[in-house]
């Protein structure tokens, strides 16, 4: 696998404020890649400069091997973009708006036509297919402008928080179109967003950026390993071999065994995913019978409290974002 | 080839947006109307007595008024489609157009393009509705008139293209509409004639731009003119094609804040 953006020490300074503060990061081909961070941390900035729209202060990005300032044309024929800001014709139908986007890109014809209506059934919008905009609810609206993104076959694909403003529903919704963008178009993703459970449930990998640094990068896996341990807790029937009472396990995996009451034990370790086999294992050798098995990992939230001492919901609701939230939801309506 | 298809399609957006905002098209069809009818026939009831006409180059008010009213119609559908894209800028698309491939001088002129061919469809409207209202307006004198207009238009909604790209923000929009509106239409000799305006005056309306399509335009359509066509058509020219080199650079060179 190759890397499909590379970023090399970034700067990008407005005046006396430093929008981004030097950050590097890689993301690799055909991988989802979450950029975590409260409003106003750098991620619109990022994305713009990535897509040629800004130039860096300093430092280096390149985009499907293309560096964004000197070979900024070559990058735009590559890559597809949804934007923060809805940017769609209201009074222009679903077929006209990606019409109109598949022209500016140089496409035409029966090949245009074809690959539109393949995009609004990808999107489940192929019934809505002459209706106007105006009439679509935000997720329509934002399934809407994912495909139009994807007309150009681009290789790379930005997402500037997907589904900012959207109910919890919805949102769930657009998720699942994104994992399919990978899956069925086999596009890059990167993708900005403030919600935790975005980034979670979507990321294979996040960059944590704040007041414009990265301050952790890595899976979601690793980055949650950074804090601690996670915790396993077992629930034992009786065994056949083990009487009434339940001694603990002992393994190299394994950092600390207690048992919490009787048939209950707490296991501590590195990674719960990859120690409950192996746990579930040793039981068996030992000839117990698992009743139940619950474990308790941190959160990408404990994560971002304990490398920026705040909640990144605490760093929401900034004036100028409130506004545009609404005026994004009044056109959304 | 590349750069046809960005000039095509924001033509065709422009022109499908235009047809599909049904409120703009009869507002902007409405408002001559409401000038031609309350004052053009009002102000022509005053000036109904003997030697009226010597006023306004030999011809009655409302044949003198009516290439006013067409320019006036251009001005202001040009000018408001340039600034509109304003919220464009705001908003996404703007970006959309920015992060694309295509030539973006291409997109700007299409886009333009696409508005004027808008106004001057409205243009033909008014003018359908002038014709047999005004007494002696000029049939032949409508395919000129109309090529001034087309010119004209591409060279305020340039201006607006301008405009827009300069502002920050949408708080001095009002405002800057009628600071540069009213008085652009005023001195352009739209509504009176520039020959008897005070001498100062008559040096700002030469400094307006509005000023020579609607003195060409009524050389062609009414047969009465302040200044030579010739110098008319020349100086549209020459505006139009500086309005459309600076925006096309301007927008060439933008990028987002």
């Amino acid at each position: 696998m190759s890397d499909s953006i590379v970023v090399e020490d970034l700067v990008k300074k407005y005046g006396d404020l430093t929008a981004v503060a030097g950050i590097s990061f890689t993301v690799k081909e055909g991988e989802i890649f979450g950029f975590l961070g409260p409003n106003g941390a750098g991620k619109t900035t990022t994305i713009h400069v990535l897509t040629t729209l800004l130039k860096p202060t300093s430092g280096d990005a390149y985009v499907n091997g293309y560096h964004v300032v000197r070979e900024a044309q070559k990058v735009r024929e590559s890559i597809g973009v949804v934007f923060q800001d809805p940017s769609l014709d209201d009074d222009l139908t679903a077929y006209e708006n990606m019409y109109i986007h598949g022209r500016v890109y140089g496409i035409r014809g029966e090949k245009l036509r074809i690959r539109i209506d393949e995009l609004l059934e990808f999107v489940d919008l192929q019934e809505f297919r002459n209706v106007r905009v105006k009439k679509f609810s935000g997720g329509m609206r934002r399934r809407l402008e994912i495909a139009r993104a994807l007309v150009h076959e681009p290789k790379i694909i930005f997402l500037d928080e997907p589904t900012i403003g959207l109910d919890p529903q919805t949102r769930y919704h657009i998720w699942e179109y994104i994992k399919k963008l990978r899956s069925e178009e086999g596009v890059t993703v990167f993708m900005t967003t403030h919600y935790m459970e975005e980034a979670e449930f979507l990321a294979d990998r996040v960059a944590i950026i704040d007041h414009g640094k990265i301050v952790a990068q890595g899976t979601v896996e690793e980055l949650k390993s950074m804090i601690g341990d996670e915790v396993i807790y077992l629930k034992l029937g009786r065994g056949p071999s083990n009487g009434g009472s339940v001694p603990c396990l002992e393994a190299s995996f394994i950092k600390e065994c207690r048992q919490l009451r009787p048939g209950e034990i707490a296991l501590k370790v590195g990674n719960a995913g990859e120690a409950i086999p192996r746990v579930i294992e040793l039981a068996k050798e030992k000839g117990w019978l698992i009743k139940e098995v619950r474990y308790k990992r941190p959160t990408l939230n404990d994560v971002f409290i304990y490398l920026t001492g705040k909640d990144i919901r605490e760093s929401e609701g900034e004036a100028g974002e409130k506004i545009r939230h609404i005026i994004r939801s009044r056109l959304a309506r | 080839m590349e750069a046809l298809s960005g000039f095509y399609v924001m033509t065709y957006r422009q022109l499908k947006k235009f047809s599909r905002a049904r409120s703009r098209v009869i507002g902007t069809i409405v408002n001559p109307i409401i000038w031609v009818l309350f004052f053009g026939l009002g102000w022509s009831g005053v000036f109904n007595f003997p030697m009226a006409k010597q006023l306004f180059g030999g011809v009655d008010y409302l044949t003198f008024l009516a290439p006013g009213v067409l320019g006036m119609t251009l001005f202001l559908s040009g000018f408001i489609s340039g600034i509109s894209i304003i919220w464009d800028k705001q908003f996404g698309f703007f970006k959309e157009v920015l992060v694309a491939p295509t030539s973006r001088v291409a997109s700007i002129i299409g886009r333009i393009f696409g508005d004027s061919l808008t106004t001057l469809i409205q243009l033909l409207i008014i003018f359908a509705l002038l014709y047999p209202l005004a007494g002696s307006l000029s049939l032949m004198g409508l395919i000129p008139s109309l090529l001034i207009a087309f010119l004209s238009s591409m060279m305020f909604s340039g201006l607006g293209v301008i405009i827009a790209l300069k502002m920050r923000s949408l708080e001095g929009f009002q405002l800057l509409i009628n600071l540069v509106m009213m008085p652009t239409l005023f001195l352009s000799g739209a509504l009176y004639p520039i020959t008897t305006m005070p001498y100062w005056m008559k040096l700002l309306a030469y400094a307006d731009p509005l000023t020579y399509p609607v003195d060409g335009m009524r050389y062609f359509l009414a047969g009465t003119s302040a200044l030579q066509p010739t110098i008319d058509v020349v100086l549209v020219t020459a505006f139009t094609a500086l309005s459309l080199g600076i925006s096309s650079v301007l927008f060439r060179n933008t990028t987002v804040e």
